[in-house]
């Protein structure tokens, strides 16, 4: 929502653009870092509950950057980041609860009889 | 590529074009369709974490099936395609379409690489004896990358005739720019999609000894 | 974009001048009868498609009902074979449900949210034309089974070299609605891919899916169209409330049918290609298609009954000529009881054994959602409570609705509790719940809808006694059909068994049962002839014949195919119920006129691309059964939708301007202007 049909681009614009370039190019830079990191650390001998933990923020880190920068969320309308945000939610609480209904390991045998 | 004259005949009620706010509620949608597929992947890894037994009759750990160097390519290439696709948005919003055909053209040299590493992953996983016959771990591995791929297909073909409208100089002001922020968007979500599944698929598998699912067996005989 | 809409103001489109799209075909534009349906982008006309496709299946859908009844009417009778009884009940459902219930209620959604929001057509319109084909291609699809079912009894079949190495010979879906694995899934090793039933299940998951394909499509564009097409003035919490219960429908279906979508391309792979997702020889576990399942298919239960909610909220407000009483929590519990029906599938299923935190915490989640249902029922009341109530026929039926609805809920809360629910499970009890609130309930309301909305979609009254006695025989019949099934359910009677032997004192209310549904289908049928009979030869009536509160009525009828000649402003809540009757609360901006609104140019392309949708349809049960080059038929399918996109989307959009009646010349009153 920032350029007027056909009409030659403002400097602002331009310059509005420019700046989120930059944006873009350390954005990728840092997505290239992270994505590096992560296979590094799959390797390093430390506790798996930490490991996990750290890779779970890392993914998520990555999917966030991605979304508000490169998707522009962080420019647009914050409506667009909520609908997608309140699904997000509702998508990952219904598949925790769904994987939390399959645990098989903690079947209690005094309910099998 | 364009759907409707009112997206810029009036002004919208919230100030939002209908075609960004459609893709958007379509990623929102996508991600209950993602998140049913990653979970099937997943349940079945924890119900079943000895991998599958190969045509031979041997059990093979996924782990030694994975090839994390590739994987890791091809996470880095879409992740670059990503990033060239957010400057082939740029450049159209500057009006600038020999840049946006530069960069456009690298993401979908880009996509095709991920597609070529993707093939070629499956003939190598499928020559080492995982079949989406013989286990459900081969069922749910190929269906939830085969899914994601086809997503990637899409986006490639989508890319490749918005690149060759551009010559028809229809692709052009703020349509255009919108068409092709539409498009990026979708191929954004593509990327974070595999962001998801390059940690919860590829990743996990490589936690301690015996990757985060474990072996299944009482003793690590790895 | 050199979209053309440059060229001068006509007053109607048959006077527009050929125009060439950017593909260089005409555009058909100036097209009547036939092509003008076929291409037609206008969502009123679509509404009407979708309303006169979703009567005909309510139809269809009711003689297999009715097949069923006289099966039932007597202990171990052989009217129809036990194969023709499970494909009866499986089409039976799955016809109400994606053929009949949610298609009318996308008849309303296209009628009357452009008009109730004051807009002049749905954001996307080409797109909406296409969720109408593809549903109806994916409708036809699902019922082309019996086409085949009905060849094969006949032997028409029987010459043909592939259907003799057929293992199943059953043609239409006979695995319940809900198509459980491993049942309609597969058994056996290395890709075996044997099979329980025959092709009837392949037609079942290809309908389904793309049925889903045009529900999502349409749905998309509602929340689009309502979010971003609203009048100035036309805050959210103005929205009349049909308009807010289609936009969380929308929301529910966007969310819940993704599920589905994968659960269906799972079971197709199983099927199709020996995968192992719910294979239970190779490891996989029918109890996922369940969970999957469910997780659409208890939101779909809301996507359901909404929307006829919405209607009804319409409706009591007009004939009690008051306000619709707690607007904003109406609102409020409409979105509480969409996000809560996420979160509840699980009670589907509290017999296959879940464990005691989960059924506790399901049957808790269950049991909160009959707070914002109740809610609504007391500010129903509320509405009624004082007004100056007219007993018109869709008063009449509304009524009826909030009374059976209540009565479907009672019995609903019961299932929550899950010790109550292992013995009610798949018996009787259940169909009599289920059809107190999806009959009752949402027939009524739809049923309500259409008596009342008649007048300004045909601008011709029903015939009033007609419909009077018809819904008597709707709500008679029903009581009668399903009021003893609460007593049979309780009685041990179980679901789905084609018959069952004297001797367990289930006789007497199977035959009053059965009494009943045939008063019952003669009901709907008479209500139906009714309006049918209405759109073409109705007595003509005024615009307003209600005295309603929403835009639609301030337009005349029929609606001209621009909606508004001047696009409103307005005031308030309820601004053209307050117009008429107070201050000046709707103003009209200053367009249309001679220099003539903007329309949308109709299309054949997304046609063409929903027929992709019917040749895959095709090709894939005939793939399952062996048919030589199926597959291709398949490939064209795709190609051919693949094809369709991509003409629709490089021919541009065109659109010409229709000029409109002058403005009144009215100023905009000094109020309105600060909103």
């Amino acid at each position: 929502m920032s350029s007027s049909p056909e009409a030659a681009p403002s400097p602002e614009f331009l310059a509005e653009e420019t700046r989120r370039y930059h944006h873009f190019i350390t954005l990728a830079l840092w997505l290239a870092v992270v994505t590096g990191a992560e296979i590094v650390l799959i390797f390093v001998p430390v506790s798996m509950p930490v490991v996990l933990t750290v890779l779970s923020l890392m993914s998520a880190g990555k999917f966030f950057a991605v979304i508000l920068w490169f998707m522009h969320l962080i420019y647009d309308k914050r409506l667009l980041f909520w609908i997608f945000v309140a699904a997000l939610a509702l998508a990952f609480a219904t598949f925790t609860a769904l994987l939390a209904l399959f645990s098989v390991d903690v079947l209690d045998p005094k309910w099998i009889s | 590529m364009s759907e409707t004259a009112a997206a810029h005949d009036a002004p919208t009620s919230t100030g939002i074009d209908h075609k960004k706010l459609i893709m958007w509620l379509f990623l929102a949608s996508d991600c209950m369709f993602f998140g049913t597929l990653i979970s099937t992947h997943l349940l079945y890894r924890k119900l079943y974490p000895s991998g599958f037994t190969d045509a031979e009759g041997h059990q093979r750990f996924i782990q030694n099936l994975f090839n994390i160097e590739l994987t890791s390519f091809s996470t880095f290439i879409l992740l670059m395609s990503s990033f060239l696709m957010a400057l082939a948005v740029s450049a159209m919003h500057k009006g600038e379409i020999k840049s946006f055909r530069r960069n456009v053209l690298g993401v979908i040299f880009f996509g095709l690489i991920f597609l070529g590493c993707q093939v070629f992953e499956f003939t190598h996983f499928y020559h080492q004896g995982l079949t989406i016959q013989n286990s459900v771990l081969g069922s749910t591995f190929y269906v939830l990358t085969g899914t994601h791929g086809t997503h990637v297909a899409i986006g490639v073909l989508w890319l490749i005739l918005m690149y060759f409208y551009s010559f028809t100089g229809k692709l052009g002001g703020h349509t255009g720019a919108l068409d092709v922020e539409v498009a990026g968007l979708y191929w954004h979500f593509v990327d974070i999609v595999w962001i998801i599944i390059f940690t919860a698929v590829y990743l996990v598998e490589y936690l301690g000894p015996n990757g985060f699912w474990g072996t299944g067996l009482p003793a690590v005989t790895k | 974009m050199s979209h053309d809409s440059h060229h001068a103001p006509v007053a109607s489109k048959l006077e527009l001048a050929p125009e060439r799209s950017d593909l260089g075909l005409i555009r058909p534009d100036r097209t009547t009868g036939w092509t003008d349906w076929l291409t037609t982008v206008d969502h009123k006309k679509i509404g009407i498609l979708y309303g006169a496709f979703a009567m005909f299946y309510f139809l269809v859908g009711g003689v297999e009902a009715l097949a069923i009844r006289t099966q039932l009417i007597r202990p171990d009778n052989d009217f129809v074979t036990a194969r023709m009884y499970n494909q009866l009940f499986t089409m039976h459902g799955t016809t109400m449900i994606f053929l009949g219930v949610m298609p009318l209620s996308a008849a309303f959604f296209n009628f009357l949210v452009p008009l109730q929001i004051g807009a002049r057509d749905v954001a996307f319109p080409r797109l909406n034309a296409f969720s109408l084909w593809t549903f109806v291609f994916g409708a036809f699809v699902l019922n082309a089974s019996w086409l085949f079912e009905f060849a094969h009894l006949a032997g028409w079949l029987n010459g043909f070299e592939w259907h003799k190495h057929l293992a199943f010979t059953d043609f239409a879906p006979a695995n319940g609605w809900f198509s459980y694995a491993p049942l309609s899934g597969t058994y056996g090793q290395n890709g075996q891919a044997l099979r329980f039933t025959g092709v009837g299940t392949d037609f079942w998951i290809i309908g389904i899916q793309v049925l889903g394909i045009a529900s999502l499509a349409a749905s998309f564009n509602f929340i689009c169209t309502i979010i971003n097409m609203r009048a100035k003035g036309m805050t959210m919490m103005r929205l009349p409330v049909f308009t807010w219960m289609t936009l969380i429908t929308a929301i529910l279906i966007i969310l819940a049918f993704p599920a589905i979508t994968v659960a269906l391309i799972e079971l197709m792979f199983d099927r199709a290609f020996g995968a192992n997702f719910f294979n239970p020889s190779a490891g996989g576990q029918p109890i996922l298609w369940q969970h999957l399942f469910w997780i659409f298919g208890h939101p779909e239960v809301y996507i359901l009954v909404l929307p006829a909610m919405g209607i009804v909220s319409e409706i009591l407000p007009t004939f009690s000529g008051k306000a619709l009483f707690g607007y904003p929590i109406i609102v409020f519990s409409g979105a509480v009881i969409g996000f809560l029906g996420f979160a509840v599938w699980s009670h589907h299923m509290f017999t296959t054994g879940l464990g005691p935190v989960p059924t506790a915490a399901f049957a808790l989640l269950t049991m909160a959602i009959a707070v914002p249902t109740g809610v609504k029922i007391f500010n129903w009341l509320g509405t009624i409570w004082g007004g100056r109530v007219r007993f018109t026929p869709p008063m009449v039926l509304s009524l009826g609705f909030i009374w059976m609805f209540m009565c479907g809920g009672f019995s609903g809360v019961m299932h929550s509790s899950a010790p109550a629910d292992s013995q009610q499970q798949d018996s009787y009890f259940v169909i009599a719940h289920f059809h107190y609130v999806l009959l009752g309930g949402v027939l009524l309301g739809l049923m309500a809808g259409l008596y009342f909305w008649f007048p300004k979609i045909f601008g011709r009254m029903p015939n009033a006694p007609l419909a009077y006695i018809a819904s008597g025989m709707v709500i008679l019949g029903f009581n009668l059909a399903f009021g003893p099934m609460h007593y049979l359910g309780l009685a041990g009677m179980p679901r789905r068994t084609h018959t069952y032997h004297a001797g367990n004192g289930w006789e007497t209310w199977n035959y009053v049962a059965t009494i009943g549904a045939y008063i019952l289908g003669a009901g709907v049928f008479l209500a139906f002839a009714n309006l049918a009979w209405t759109a073409f030869k109705g007595k003509k009536c005024a615009s307003d014949p209600w005295g309603g509160r929403t835009l639609e009525w301030s337009l005349p009828s029929p609606v001209p195919e621009y909606n508004f000649a001047q696009a409103p402003i307005v005031a308030t809540r309820d601004a053209y119920f307050e117009d008429k009757h107070g201050g000046k609360r709707i103003a009209y901006e200053n367009d249309g006129g001679e220099a003539g609104v903007h329309m949308p140019s109709q299309s054949w392309m997304p046609l063409v691309a929903s027929t992709g949708f019917l040749f895959a349809g095709f090709g894939m049960p005939m793939m399952a059964m062996g048919v030589p080059h199926a597959g291709w038929i398949v490939i064209t399918g795709l190609g051919v939708l693949i094809l369709g996109i991509w003409l629709w989307a490089v021919e541009g959009p065109g659109g010409y301007m229709l000029k409109t009646p002058a403005a009144s010349g009215s100023p905009a009153p000094a109020e309105t202007a600060a909103h």
